[in-house]
């Protein structure tokens, strides 16, 4: 459902400050780049060499070699750069992306994320996703709540291979985001229309909750079916 | 005076015997040197290892050679666009091995600069870590990756000299840097070919130094990309 996904990015968007340097991963947090804040300086770093991805090219206007990390076109705007992928990898490791938004199959109260083979179901491969993670200065995991077939993504603990050992700092679905601290993920903020109940019955994994929970914090407007 | 490198395709691609490693240029379709890859298809070679970004994306690029049989291993970071390397692979047909897409550009990158390897902290604590070194230095743990180097190097520019000065365009440069420096002999498809002197100095990417054999790019590929107008 694309409201879902939307939510997700413009919760996702409004976490991003001014001056910071952002890696968004394929699917779902591509989004993300419609939900910045406007009026700041955000700049977008894609794996596969660019540093100032901006909006869908015009129609017709896509070029061949202007595209994302899902090959998707982009343009790149003014201020932007080209680069090989030694350098885009180096900017990376050298922790010069401060935040990267990215998919995942599984995350654990652990921060353990599992987001590119599911065992006998599906094999992408890494990409640049571990770089990502060991690399960028917080890892935000976008996600929703459950998959499709009614499962949540926020386990116990990781069963499929893992992409990154205790890496993911903020978890954002259509019903929550959580938040890790040194005594693990912290519930911090309720969508619209979503309780406790709806959090506690749909996750696995580990959480308190915070003391200063915001209920109705983001999401539609609309009362949920 | 400065060689001229320019020879026809097949020239160029019977430098590829069967057995060989090869690295490949291009990241899904950005800068996939598809000339070189389909002269390689069409030609007898085969048990090849592979070095490359991708699989390709959906039928394009390296999996076309994965689908001849013309593969005996890749080693790339991403095969979720090309579903038949991964079919290839269940069936027993491919040796496929998945590293992170930085660690395998530093690998090729250390190949073409002398290097043995070097210390990421890339992977540590997931699979990758398997069967290899991890050294803590000043309290951080790193995986010892080891470089590569191949024998060939496949890799596509948006223009270059005839002496092998190369230049990229846009995102189509990403792999074919590193691939260009790792390999015993580097062919380059360009779309656009410049004589010596016609390229500024500061604008070159690649040097010549690291390429041996100059094509023309097929330019029709490119179309394939792009929606009817």
């Amino acid at each position: 459902m694309s409201n879902i996904k939307s939510v997700i990015a413009a919760r996702a968007g409004a976490e991003v400050k001014n001056g910071q340097v952002v890696n968004l991963g394929i699917g779902l947090p591509t989004l993300v780049a419609e939900h910045l804040p406007p009026g700041i300086d955000v700049v977008i770093h894609s794996e596969n060499g660019a540093i100032g991805v901006g909006p869908k090219p015009a129609p017709y206007c896509e070029d061949v070699d202007r595209a994302n990390a899902g090959g998707e076109p982009v343009t790149v705007g003014p201020g932007g750069s080209y680069f090989d992928s030694a350098t885009s990898f180096s900017m990376i490791r050298g922790g010069h992306v401060d935040i990267t938004f990215l998919g995942t199959f599984q995350v654990d109260g652990d921060g353990n994320i599992a987001s590119y083979e599911i065992p006998g179901r599906l094999l992408a491969g890494m990409g640049g996703a571990m770089d990502l993670l060991a690399g960028a200065k917080t890892v935000y995991i976008l996600t929703e709540h459950c998959s499709k077939e009614g499962k949540t993504k926020l386990v116990k603990e990781c069963t499929y291979p893992l992409t990154g050992a205790q890496e993911c700092d903020v978890i954002i679905t259509e019903r929550a985001l959580f938040r890790r601290s040194p005594n693990g993920f912290v519930l911090e903020e309720l969508a619209y229309g979503y309780s406790l109940e709806d959090i506690a019955s749909a996750t696995d994994m580990a959480y308190v909750i915070s003391d200063a929970l915001r209920v109705d914090a983001f999401g539609g407007s609309e009362p949920r079916k | 005076m400065l060689r001229n490198k320019v020879t026809g395709i097949a020239e160029a691609i019977s430098h590829v015997e069967s057995g060989m490693s090869v690295a490949i240029g291009g990241f899904l379709t950005q800068g996939d040197p598809l000339t070189l890859i389909r002269a390689l298809r069409a030609s007898e070679v085969t048990d090849l290892t592979i070095y490359s970004c991708t699989g390709g994306f959906k039928n394009r690029g390296v999996v076309e050679l994965v689908i001849l049989g013309k593969v005996r291993k890749l080693v790339c970071s991403h095969v979720g666009t090309t579903p038949d390397v991964v079919k290839a692979y269940h069936a027993g047909d491919l040796d496929l091995q998945l590293v992170p897409q930085g660690t395998l550009a530093e690998q090729l990158r250390a190949g073409g600069a002398g290097l043995g390897g070097f210390l990421t902290p890339t992977g540590v604590g997931t699979v990758v870590e398997n069967d290899k070194q991890v050294l803590e230095v000043e309290g951080k743990l790193y995986l010892l990756e080891h470089s590569i180097r191949a024998d060939v190097a496949l890799v596509r520019a948006h223009d270059g000299d005839s002496w092998g000065n190369l230049r990229y365009r846009g995102t189509a440069g990403n792999y074919n840097a590193v691939c260009a420096t790792c390999a015993d002999f580097t062919i380059a498809e360009v779309e656009f070919l410049y004589n010596p002197g016609e390229i500024s100095p500061e604008s070159v990417h690649t040097p010549g130094i690291y390429v041996d054999s100059v094509v023309r790019a097929d330019l029709t590929y490119c179309s394939e990309l792009l929606a009817p107008c």
